[in-house]
């Protein structure tokens, strides 16, 4: 599904050059349940916005699903985000005035598919809705939510066009012992129902579940 | 699910106060706009109005400036000029005049009502030929110490026809003949009398501010008119038309002055709408990143925020037009203080067109103030914006 081959990032920051990545290879299989590790400053963010589309390397090689990533236009890049990847981040990120279904349906606004936001869409919306546990929480805006409640939001939102790989960048990084295995045990779901799930974390305990480690340190994958 | 509407809505109801203040900036602005434009309206039909209530033609004056003569005409202030008593054969002798009445026009104090009265002095025997439309309750003036009152007047100290007049220069008692209907004009406001009456209240045996002409046909008053300023060049014509010009040309100047103000005041709402529109995304950056990253394009950035500001504005227009039918009595009694002739009747009416082309506008300036802001939201880099 994914191929890196010697990828590089460099930052500029004045002056000085920073290699956030040095020369990546890396394969991810469809259905691959990853975590990334590694320590602080090491590039696991810069590495999981490659993957996302969100940033092109500054060189080396990146395919997705077969097509190269490297040339694409902006226009091609923001479809291919909004189609196949889903993000969740650590802060969540979610919008204060909408509900939790608002916020679910999110994606869907800037979604050019015909039906995106018709019938079926609420439907599915409310069902994700109830996948993440929240039935009953659907009409309550982000403020009267806990923070395990929040993320299981945002990663409804990130299931929301049914995207075929899912990023998350410490998901759990806000969240105390019990919601972090909550959320966990969502995205392991995600991966036993087919989905590409990876994850970066500081947690041991939840990368050794994960059936992939991959650390990185400096910038550099270590085997 | 509510779609780009409701969230930009939720963004705005994020900072109430701020949102609220914005909008007001722009209230103001279009409120004024709006103000002027209706009052424009209101005043041309008012004048135009006004002037066909004269049923006369042209007026002939002792010369002096324009809108003192317009003043005279509409207003009733006194002229200290008199026209001597020659002029009436003048006019009279002229092929095509179909009327030439004297007119005295001056304000004259009457202590027992406390206040100063507006006198008519006219010919009463010509009254129902150039003011066919009056509706008289009692009678038209039959002897000369029979007056007629405007309506107006007659409703503020609830006079009803019988009543007696006294002037303290004048020995004999004056008896209200008739009330005028409400005519929406300053005639509403005159008190008529046969023009001796006048005369003899202000000491001018044979006195006339004016001379108020009627023609036969109207398309002949350019040759009458030339002929009389041929006969008599001491003399001033001012026609129906240059009265409704002079006093138009004086609200014109008054509506850029007012305009000028409405549009520095639009300039500063404007910069505010973009302002706080500016903070929003400033503040938002982060989440303007998310966005970003679940698939939004910078065109949909760019869309969102920009609803946002139009949003803002139209409220605000929608707002201020609000006010400015409520306030706009305050207004217009502003300006009938500020203004040296306005007509009487309402000035302000509602206009649906008015309205809609305000809310237009206040679109078209959202689109402006926000094009700044969505441009720069559409240029925020998520990378930088989400940093994990
Ligand atoms: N926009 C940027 N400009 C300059 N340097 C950057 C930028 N983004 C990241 N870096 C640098 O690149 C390196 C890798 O950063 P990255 O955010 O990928 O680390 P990380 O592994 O996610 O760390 P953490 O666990 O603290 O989140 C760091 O040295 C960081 O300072
Ligand atoms: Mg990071």
């Amino acid at each position: 599904m994914i191929r890196l081959r010697g990828v590089e990032k460099k930052y500029r920051r004045g002056v000085e050059e920073v290699r956030a990545l040095r020369s990546v290879d890396l394969d991810i299989q469809i259905g691959d349940f990853a975590a990334v590790i590694g320590p602080s400053g090491a590039g696991k963010t810069t590495l999981l916005h490659i993957l996302g589309c969100l940033d092109l390397p500054s060189g080396g090689e990146f395919d997705f699903d077969g097509v190269r990533v490297n040339k694409m236009r902006e226009s091609e890049l923001v479809t291919l985000r909004r189609k196949k990847i889903g993000f969740i981040f650590q802060q969540f990120y979610l919008i204060p005035g909408l509900s939790v279904l608002d916020n679910i349906a999110l994606p869907l606004l800037f979604s050019k598919d015909k039906g995106a936001n018709g019938r079926g869409a609420k439907d599915r919306v409310t069902e994700l809705a109830r996948m993440v546990g929240l039935g009953k929480r659907m009409h309550h805006v982000p403020a009267q939510l806990s923070g395990g409640e929040m993320q299981r939001t945002a990663i409804a939102r990130a299931l929301v066009n049914s995207p075929e790989l899912i990023l998350a960048d410490e998901p759990t990084g806000n969240l105390d012992s019990a919601n972090s295995k909550k959320i966990f045990d969502i995205l392991h779901q995600l991966h036993q129902n087919g989905l590409t799930v990876i994850m970066i974390t500081h947690n041991q305990e939840l990368a050794a579940r994960a059936d992939r480690m991959i650390r990185i340190k400096d910038g550099m994958i270590e085997v | 699910m509510s779609g780009i509407f409701n969230l930009s809505v939720q963004n705005l109801l994020r900072h109430r106060t701020r949102s609220f203040l914005t909008m007001l900036g722009i209230a103001a602005a279009v409120g004024v706009l709006f103000s002027v434009f209706s009052f424009n309206r209101g005043f041309e039909e008012g004048l135009a109005r006004e002037l066909q209530a004269t049923g006369l033609h042209f007026m002939v004056t002792p010369a002096g400036c324009p809108h003192e003569v317009a003043s005279l005409v509409l207003h009733g202030s006194v002229t200290p000029n008199y026209l001597d008593t020659g002029v009436m054969e003048t006019i009279r002798n002229i092929v095509g005049v179909n009327l030439a009445t004297p007119i005295l026009v001056a304000q004259l104090p009457n202590p027992d009502r406390q206040r100063v009265d507006l006198i008519y002095g006219v010919d009463t025997n010509l009254l129902p030929r150039i003011k066919p439309e009056w509706e008289i309750s009692g009678n038209m003036p039959s002897g000369p110490y029979e007056i007629l009152l405007g309506y107006n007047l007659a409703k503020r100290d609830n006079i009803e026809p019988g009543a007696e007049f006294r002037y303290p220069n004048l020995d004999t008692t004056l008896t209200v003949s008739g009330i005028i209907g409400q005519t929406y004009s300053q005639d509403d406001v005159f008190v008529f009398m046969p023009i001796a009456t006048a005369q003899r209240l202000m000491d001018k045996p044979n006195g006339a501010t004016a001379i108020g002409v009627k023609v036969d046909r109207p398309e002949q008053m350019e040759t009458i008119i030339g002929e009389l300023r041929a006969a008599r060049s001491d003399l001033q014509v001012i026609t129906m038309n240059q009265v409704m010009n002079a006093a138009t040309s004086i609200a014109a100047s008054a509506k850029s002055l007012s305009l000028a103000i409405a549009l520095v005041a639009l300039i500063i709402g404007a910069v505010g709408v973009m302002n706080s529109i500016m903070m929003a995304v400033f503040e938002r950056s982060q989440e303007i990143g998310m966005m970003r990253a679940i698939g939004a394009s910078r065109w949909n950035v760019f869309r969102v925020i920009l609803q946002e500001t139009v949003i803002l504005t139209v409220i605000g227009g929608v707002i201020g037009i609000i006010i400015a039918m409520l306030g706009g009595r305050l207004i217009e009694t502003f300006i009938r203080q500020v203004m040296p002739y306005v007509p009487s009747g309402d000035m302000l009416r509602f206009d649906p067109a008015l309205a809609a082309a305000a809310v237009v506008f206040a679109v078209v300036i959202g689109l402006k103030a926000g094009l700044y802001p969505a441009w720069k939201a559409s240029r925020i880099n998520p990378i930088e914006a989400i940093k994990g």
